[in-house]
Order: structure tokens, then sequence, then C-alpha cells
């Protein structure tokens, strides 16, 4: 992804693989030759064997059978009975199904969008050389630590309740009260805020890679006359753009996973009226609580689909809007 | 050759396949034959030691109450070991499917008309009757009730107790209002209009009061509105036996109190879950299970809550008892005679019965109700008079559903928040509702 | 935003040189205009600090609140403080001890750190440091896996972990760890070993070490910070994992405590706020005191990761 070294890479670069696309390591150290080959080769099968067995028996294996599973109806109890498509057929023709789709969407393009623009303001902020800027980064990246807890889900429930904080709030500014958890209106951008509050940890990938920016360059560009906003669109954005894109991805992965503050906020059914159903929970709701795991493996494999469409189309589109500078591709 | 390279490709996807879910389908079809535990029953062995499971759904407070009377069987059976441990009712049932699964289910463990179905007929129940008179007696049962525990011929779960619909009041809301509580024996259209009344009234209290929760989405009440009016809920095979403008029609008969916003309001009942509009103070009635009372005065904060039977329809109540808390037992235990025997001892004795009071509903056997301690206005005095009372009124046989009922209950419940929020209509909540009946209800 | 950041080339005037503005010696226009830019700076990050404290420093002044003052109260501190909400807080489940939860989840913790370290140790310097035919392609696999919605693992995970009788034990949970399936660890050792010089390697080489010999006497050692910066992650991720313990945990005596949180929330019969958030204060606590002891590593670790890519 990004090629951008950090000092310790500069320092001791030389001698380390720095090509870090995956696929084209190249494989150095091939000095010497056949005896000592061979010895790497068992050696970086066995150094390598927890994360081989691992991949093979926790991911692969699973994946295979989802897929498998995906056209069976199995509810644990009897063996599964292969119905070819019809998990797919009744899946978009299932109004709930629908719903946790568009749940989804909803929460992925409107809250990924937001959390990034928080964090890249907040750290265009601290990236102004003050006192206290350490301590500032360490304070904001707290909530991303915690902000998935089951502690926090029950905080922000409080907060949003009848009579709750943003209700008081509300009302202060003479808008119309009620607490925000039973309007299936408002259930959303509650979820949004609360994934808001934890721009911390793209805010923090920001901040590191506004540090990588030569001065020189923002310099050049005022001495040419460029103006702040100028600046911040011709040099800055896209010289930073390796570490948009890289947030981008996964704060968009990131986005399609959220379960349990939303399990925790709606009492465990995705309500009120399905508006926090989010495609995972409906997920574990056919799986785990009505026991089709046919069906919801058809669902996790259309996830896969959607989820490998959108990082396709990410990977490709960033040829045009991501910069890579120094090595170049 | 084209065919015979397709052939072989699916063969061998098959291949892959079935080697990829040989680990599951052999213990998953293991629930065929359970050979080993219908040996004979004999009583239970009192010279090794013994150690059962039991577990339950419920709150802390009735895990203090079986705690209690765990410690009265062990102290009768000083070498059974009873391990007790209890999940909330939706956990419970996800962890019992589970265990079901595995072959795991617990040695004894409460079970409910819902499912009874679906675990008897994947054979994951151990049939009790030939325990009858062995370790377990069940003369005291009327014959009904312990038929509700019974599938295809065998007894798969002794009910613990009896409950019947009925309609808590608040008594201290209604007397803030100056309203009389509504009067007995008044039809659903007379409920509503008293419902209207009281709604009314507090609509300038703050909070807010209103005359009722939304009975709408609750299918229990729904089938005892269909027995009033002499419609048998459900066929032979477990699905419906009503029509789709049954259901339609039920939804738009409340409809428009919902549309002038005379229930206790959905977004209101969401944000006090798990507790209810009443417990709250802020609705004065609420239709549901007689033996629900002891937690809504708990959550209300005062005793001073009032029972009375159903709204009427042509004929009367046609109330009818459920049977509640049956105990049942994993087809796989290892003890059969001191599974039988715990079972046993819950549901007769009467130092139990004493213990749990009606908080799991009035004990179905006389012994354990006799020996409850009444006091004058408790509220276990006023469940046992209520029954005792409504007994007239229970008309009606218990409409028993069948596998696959939790999940259509469930979803009734989901549709009847969206219908309260606006988002669906009369016809919808039915086809929706059908689809799911269609999906999960009435054998393959 | 931005226009606190940099000085304005309009005060600058269009024949200054660039490099005035750093200059600290410069004129008096110029140090005012920082000083006002340190003012906004500290205001604004003031404003944005008291937003992100807010929720937590609410939550932590609630529990000290009686319970029926607290939902309504947008105040922070405590007209009448009281203890009692962390009395029924720790006075536990059902008969189940609160600290059987606080056990539980200690014991996944720890499993999982050790699970981490190990195994993504070890696979690390297979990737970074052994170059055998196939390593590319693991190795962008092992990236791949970062991307993979883990929806699409779990529910065969789930059949396999059960038709094994694991359900109810804690195995399910921890063999992951010790698999080095979180990508997210392999690839941040990866990275850090990268940046160990090979010359390290070479010379150990000399000295008769093989590849076991170099990895546990030469390059373990020097990796301790990414250990670390792992291993608190991992504590942290297993502390707060829901979903995994929702799928594989059913019994109350093996709840950790997010679960156990759970249960508290559903099961009360009167809603007891206090004591709901006490508990869900004593849950954080490890999490905040790690944060705290380490968030140098912590907050390094994640600007690595977004860089290294």
């Amino acid at each position: 992804m990004s090629a951008t070294t950090t000092e310790r890479g500069q320092a001791a670069g030389r001698g380390s693989a720095r090509g870090t696309t995956a696929t084209s390591a190249p494989a150095r150290g091939g000095a010497g030759r056949s005896p000592r080959k061979r010895s790497d080769i068992r050696a970086g099968y066995a150094f390598l064997s927890p994360w081989l067995l691992g991949f093979g028996l926790l991911t692969a294996g699973p994946m295979l059978m989802s897929l498998y599973l995906a056209f069976t109806d199995y509810n644990l109890f009897e063996a599964p009975e292969f119905v070819g498509i019809d998990n797919f057929t009744t899946l978009f023709a299932d109004p709930r199904f629908l719903k946790s789709a568009q749940v989804t969407a909803i929460y992925v393009l409107v809250g990924v969008p937001v959390k990034l623009a928080a964090a890249l303001a907040v750290a265009l902020l601290l990236n102004a050389k003050h006192r206290g800027q350490g301590a500032y980064r360490s304070m904001f990246y707290a909530p991303s630590l915690i902000g998935a807890s089951v502690s926090v889900a029950i905080v922000w429930r409080a907060m949003f309740i009848d009579d709750g904080i943003a209700d008081q709030v509300q009302q202060f500014f003479g808008l119309p009260g009620g607490g925000w958890v039973g309007d299936p209106n408002m259930t959303m951008p509650m979820m949004i805020l609360l994934a808001v509050w934890q721009f911390g940890a793209p805010m923090v990938i920001f901040l590191a890679g506004l540090k990588q920016i030569p001065a020189e360059l923002l310099e050049a560009a005022e001495v040419d006359g460029a103006g702040p906003i100028r600046r911040f669109i011709s040099v800055t954005i896209p010289l930073l753009s390796p570490v948009l894109f890289f947030n981008l991805l996964l704060e968009t992965i990131g986005a399609f996973q959220v379960f349990s503050s939303a399990f925790i906020i709606s009492g465990g059914t995705g309500g009120p009226a399905d508006s926090t159903l989010f495609y995972t929970f409906y997920l574990y709701i056919k799986g785990f609580t009505e026991f089709r795991m046919g069906y919801a493996s058809a669902m996790a494999w259309v996830l896969v689909l959607v989820v490998g469409i959108i990082t396709a189309v990410l990977f490709r589109t960033s040829r045009a809007w991501v910069h890579y500078t120094g090595d170049v591709r | 050759m084209v065919r015979t390279r397709t052939t072989t490709g699916k063969a061998a996807v098959h291949a892959t396949a079935i080697a990829a879910v040989a680990a599951l389908t052999l213990s998953a079809c293991g629930g065929g034959g359970n050979a080993a535990t219908t040996a004979e029953a004999a009583p239970v062995a009192t010279d090794r030691d013994i150690e059962l499971s039991l577990v339950w759904w419920g709150d802390d407070d009735r895990a203090n109450r079986y705690e209690e009377a765990v410690k009265l069987f062990e102290e009768k059976y000083p070498n059974i070991d009873v391990k007790p441990q209890f999940q909330a009712w939706d956990d419970y049932w996800t962890a019992r499917t589970t265990e079901a699964a595995g072959q795991t289910l617990p040695d004894v463990f409460q079970m409910d008309l819902a499912y009874i179905h679906q675990y008897a007929s994947n054979n994951q129940l151990l049939d009790l009757s030939s325990q009858v008179g062995v370790n377990l007696e069940t003369g005291d049962y009327d014959e009904t009730l312990l038929g509700s525990g019974s599938v295809n011929g065998g007894q798969f779960g002794i009910p613990t107790s009896t409950n019947t619909l009925g309609m808590f009041y608040h008594q201290d809301l209604l007397d803030e209002l100056g309203i009389e509580p509504p009067a007995e024996g008044l039809t659903w259209d007379e409920y509503d209009a008293w419902l209207r009344e009281v709604s009314e009234a507090g609509a300038d209290k703050d909070p807010q009061v209103y005359g009722g929760t939304d009975y709408t989405g609750a299918l229990w009440i729904f089938i005892q509105w269909l027995v009033q009016q002499g419609k048998a809920p459900f066929a032979e095979d477990g699905s419906p036996a009503f029509e789709k403008a049954d259901l339609v029609a039920w939804v738009e008969r409340s409809q428009p109190l919902r549309d002038d916003k005379v229930f206790f309001p959905i977004q209101r009942a969401k944000q006090v879950e798990p507790l209810g509009g009443m417990q709250v103070g802020q609705a004065t009635t609420e239709i549901t299970w007689d033996n629900m009372l002891a937690g809504y005065a708990a959550g209300a904060g005062t005793e001073n809550l009032g029972i009375l039977p159903v709204p009427t329809g042509a004929d009367g109540s046609q109330q009818f008892w459920k049977p509640s808390m049956l105990l049942s037992s994993s087809a796989n235990t290892d003890e059969p005679d001191a599974a039988a025997a715990l079972i046993d001892f819950l549901v007769n004795d009467p130092e139990v019965g004493k213990i749990f009071g009606t908080s799991k509903g009035v004990p179905a056997v006389a012994a354990q109700k006799d020996a409850m301690e009444l006091a004058e206005g408790s509220i276990d005095s006023k469940i046992v008079t209520y029954e005792e009372e409504v007994a007239d009124l229970v008309t009606a046989e218990t409409p028993l559903p069948g596998e696959g009922y939790g999940v259509v209950e469930a979803e009734f419940k989901r549709l009847g928040e969206e219908l309260a929020y606006g988002n669906i209509n009369a016809e919808e909540f039915a086809d929706q509702w059908f689809q799911s009946a269609e999906a999960n209800l009435g054998g393959e | 935003m931005s226009e606190t950041s940099y000085p304005s080339p309009t005060a600058l005037g269009a024949g200054t040189a660039p490099r005035a503005d750093r200059d600290h010696s410069s004129s008096s226009k110029a140090r005012q205009r920082r000083r006002t830019g340190s003012v906004i700076f500290h205001v604004a990050v003031l404003a944005i600090a008291v937003v992100i404290l807010y929720p937590g420093v609410w939550m932590l002044m609630s529990t000290f609140k009686p319970n029926g003052d607290i939902v309504g109260n947008v105040n922070l501190w405590p007209e009448t403080w009281t203890l009692d909400n962390y009395v029924s807080a720790l006075s536990g489940i059902g008969g189940i001890s609160f600290w059987t939860f606080v056990l539980n989840s200690l014991i996944l913790a720890v499993g999982s750190v050790v699970g981490v370290v190990l195994s993504s140790t070890v696979s690390a310097y297979a990737f970074a440091r052994i170059s055998f035919p196939g390593r590319g392609v693991y190795f962008a696999i092992m990236i791949g896996t970062m991307l993979l919605p883990f929806h699409v693992v779990i529910i065969p995970q789930y059949i396999l972990f059960n038709s094994m009788g694991m359900v109810n034990t804690f195995l399910p949970l921890l063999a992951p760890k010790f698999l080095a399936t979180e990508a997210f660890f392999v690839f941040l050792m990866v990275q850090f070993l990268r940046g160990l010089p090979r010359e390290l390697d070479e010379a150990a080489r000399i000295d008769g070490c093989g590849h076991w010999g170099i990895f546990r006497l030469v390059l373990l050692p020097l990796m301790r910070p990414a250990v670390i910066t792992s291993s608190i992650f991992a504590f942290i991720w297993s502390w707060n994992d829901f979903l995994g313990p929702l799928l594989y945990l059913k019994q109350p005596d093996t709840y950790p405590l997010p679960i156990a949180l759970r249960m508290y929330v559903d099961q009360t019969s009167i809603s007891d706020y206090g004591a709901q958030m006490a508990m869900a204060v004593l849950a954080l606590l490890p999490v905040l005191l790690f944060f705290v002891l380490f968030q140098r590593y912590l907050v390094d670790g994640v600007a690595t990761q977004g860089l290294k890519g």
C-alpha cells in the first residue's frame, strides 16, 4: 500500500525487503544457494506452521464449508440438505435481509466519510506544532480503544434515552424532545455518532502521514503564492493519499462488521423497527438464534462478494487518486 | 466427453463438500436412536454419588428460589449433587439448541410449550412415562394438564404450574386520575373505549399516562381472541388453522387506537425495555400471563396492582390454562432415574411449593398449592384468588402450539412493533407473518 | 481548520522570505500571530477534548450518584456521593461472583496474549527472514485475510468447534490466537522485523546459529517493542470481545465480563442504572490502566500500521 518509510525504516532499511507489496516480496538473501536453500524451505514451513495450520483449519477450510452450506438447508440437527440456490432467492425476497443491507449501507456510506473527515480535520489541527500535542493525540485516541465495548454501548444508550443528555440538549435548543433510542429515525445518527466518536485511530494514522510531508514542499507552494486551501488540496491531499486510502479501506471493512454496540443498544433485537439490524446482526439472528446455518452462510457469502467488489473498486480507482512517492511502481 | 467432465467435476465438488461436513454430520445425525437411555426405570441409586445438571430461564430472584429448593432436594438425597445454572429467555434457547446439536442437554431443564414439540420430535428428550410410578408421581395431575407435556404418546415434559391470561391494572395510577378500573366482563370494544378515556385523562400528566400497552403484537392474546370466537388456532400438524382475514381483522380492530395514539407509545416502550409501560408507571393496564404479576409489582415499586379477566368475546371470556414451566430431561442423560426424582421433587414437594409461591404460576399439584403461605393482599394470594375466580371462565381447551412456535411468536411480536411504528399495515402484517408461519410451522 | 495550522501568506507579504515565519527572532507581528494561532489551537483542541471525554467522565461520575439520579442528570459532579452502585455491582449476578467473570476475562485475555505472541513472532520471522518458494503467495494471502469479512468463517468454525464438543470451553476463543489467525499482529511484526538490519542475521549465522538461534537469540529480544504493542492490543481486544464469547460461552459461570454485563442489563427486574454503570466502569478499568501505562506503544503501533502498509 503506502511506500513511505519511517525514520527507522530509512536508517535500517538498506538490507530489508523494501518493496513491501505482498506478491513482489523479493526472495532476498539468496546468496548461499542450494544446501542453505533446502534448509531454508524446511525452516520456512516450520516457522510458518502455526499460521499455515490456522489458515487451513480456521479460514480456508471454513470458507469452503460455508460455501457448500450456502447451498443447503442445515439446522445443526439433521444433515445438510442440498437446496440449490434457494437460499439466495429467498434472501433477496426477505424484507428483513433487504432492511439489514440498507441499514449497513447507510452506516458505511455516511459513517465512514464523516469519521474520516473528522479524523483528518483533527489531525491537521494537531499537526501544527504546539505544546501538548502528544497528550492530545493519546487522549483522542482513547475512544477507539473502548468504543466497541459493551460498557460504552451501555453509556451511549443511557445518554440518548428519554430525558438523557441528548434529549436535554435538544430541548435546550428548543428542538422537539424525546430520546433517540426509541425512534427508528434517530438510532442510525446515534450509531454514526458512536463511530465518529472513535475517530482517534484513523487520526493517529493521518497524523503520522502528515509528518511525512516535507515542509519544503509546502513552503515552495507558499512561495508560488498558493493559499492555505490551495496548498491543502494540491500538496497535502495528494501526499496524504496513500494514508487516506489505507484508512478508507480499513474503516470501510470495519464498518461492515459492527455488532456489539448495536446488540446492546437495541437490547439484542436490532430494533426499534429493525433500524439497527446491521448485516452481522441479522446473520447472527439467522445463524445462531434460529439456527438456519445454510441461510446464514448464504448471507456471509453475499457479504464476501460485496466487500470483495468494494475492495477491488477501491484498489482500481486508487490508481487515479492515490499518489505514491519515493518508490516508483 | 463434456458430460463426463461435468459430472466428475460435480462429483469432486460433492466429495469435497461431504468431507468438509463429515465431522458435523457425525454428531448431528446421532439424534436418531437413543437406545441407551430406554433402559428400565429403577429406584434412584443411593449407593453412589450422582451429579445432575439443572438449568432454567429466569432472573436472579428465581435463582435464589431454585437454590433453596435444590438444597432441600440434596438433603433428601445426600448422594446427589445438583449443579444449577440459568440464563435469560433468549439466551436460554440458543444455549439449549447448541447443546441439543451436541447431544449434551442438561439432565433436568425447564421446557416451554413453544419448544417441546421441536425437541421431542428431534428425539432430544427423555420419555418419562417409564419413570411414572417409579421415581415420578403424577397421580395428582389433571389429565389434560399432564397431556400438554406429551408428544406422540410419550411423556416428554411435566408442567410445574398453570397460567392464564389476565388484565393487570395499576390502582395507584388510576386513583390519581380518578378513574375506576375497567369493569369485569367488558368486551374488547368496551375495553378499547375505556383505554381512550384513561389516555385522555392522563394526557396532561407529566410524564403522560396512557390507558394501556398495545396488545396487538402478542400472539397468545390473538389466540385468546380467536378462541373466544370459537376458532381453533392450530391444525393437527401445528400449522395455523385460521385465515389471513382473521389476522387482518385482529390488527385492524385496534388500528384506530394506534392512529389516535391511545396506547403507550412504542418509542417509550423501546426505551424502558426490559420493563413495560405499567412498570414505569405510565400505563394503567396490560394484558399478560397472570404469574407475571410479581415481576410487575417489583418493577412498578408497588404491590397495589389488581388483576381482572381478559375482555370477553361473543361467548364470554373463554380463557384457557396454559401449562407452564415444564420440566424435561435429556434423552442422553446418564441418570434418568435421578433426573426423574428431581423433577418429581420440584413438582410435588409441598416445601418447594412454598418456596416458589406463584412466581412460576399457580402450582399444578394441589399439595404445593396448599402449602403456599398466602398473606392477605400479597401478590401470591392475588394470583391464586384470580385463578380460583376465573376457573369458571376457563372453558376452552388449551391450544397446544407445535414445532416452530417460538420463531413465529417472536415474528408476531416484531411485526407488532413495526405496526406500532406505522411501518406496515394490517395486510402486510398478515402477509409477513404467514410467510414466517409457512416456513416454520407444521411438519416438513 | 487548515487555516489555523498554517501561517497565512497574506500576512507575510509577497516579498518576505518564507523562512521568516519559522525564525523565532522575526518581527513582533509574526510572534503575535503565532501567539493567537496557539490560542486558537488550544481552544479548538480543548473543545474537542471536552466532547471526547464527556461520555467517559459522565459514566464514571454516574457510578457515584444515587440510582434515580443518573439518566436525567447532565451534571458531572454528583450532588450526593454513594458507593452503593459498586456494592451491588460487586455482589455478582444470580449467585455467581463478580470475580468469576473477572477471572474468566483474565484467562481469556492472558491466553490470547500468550497465543498471539508465540504464533505471530514465529510466523513473522518466516515471512520476513526466511526465503522459500511460496512465501510471497502466503504473504499475500495473509494480507488478504485482513480484508476478509469474518462472517464467512464464524458459522463453519462454530459447527467445527461444536462437533468437537468445545462449546462452553475457552478453546474456540483461544485456539485461533495460537494459530496466528489475527493477521494484524503478524503484519505488525513482519514490518518491525523488516526494519531490523539483516547484518544481524548474517553475523549470527557466521557464529553458527540456525534459524531458530537467529530468531530466539538475536531477533526476538530486539522485537520487544512490537511484542509489547501486540500484547497490549491482544489483551484489550480479548477483554472487550463480545461476539466470540456470545457464540461460544453459554453457561453463566464461564462468562467473561462483557457477556456478564449484558446479562446484568437484561436480568435485573428493576432498572438499576447505577449498578450497570458501576459494572461497566469496572469492566473498562484494566483497559484504561493499560492505556495510561502504554499509550505510546498503542498510538505508535497504530501509526506505524498505517504508514508501512
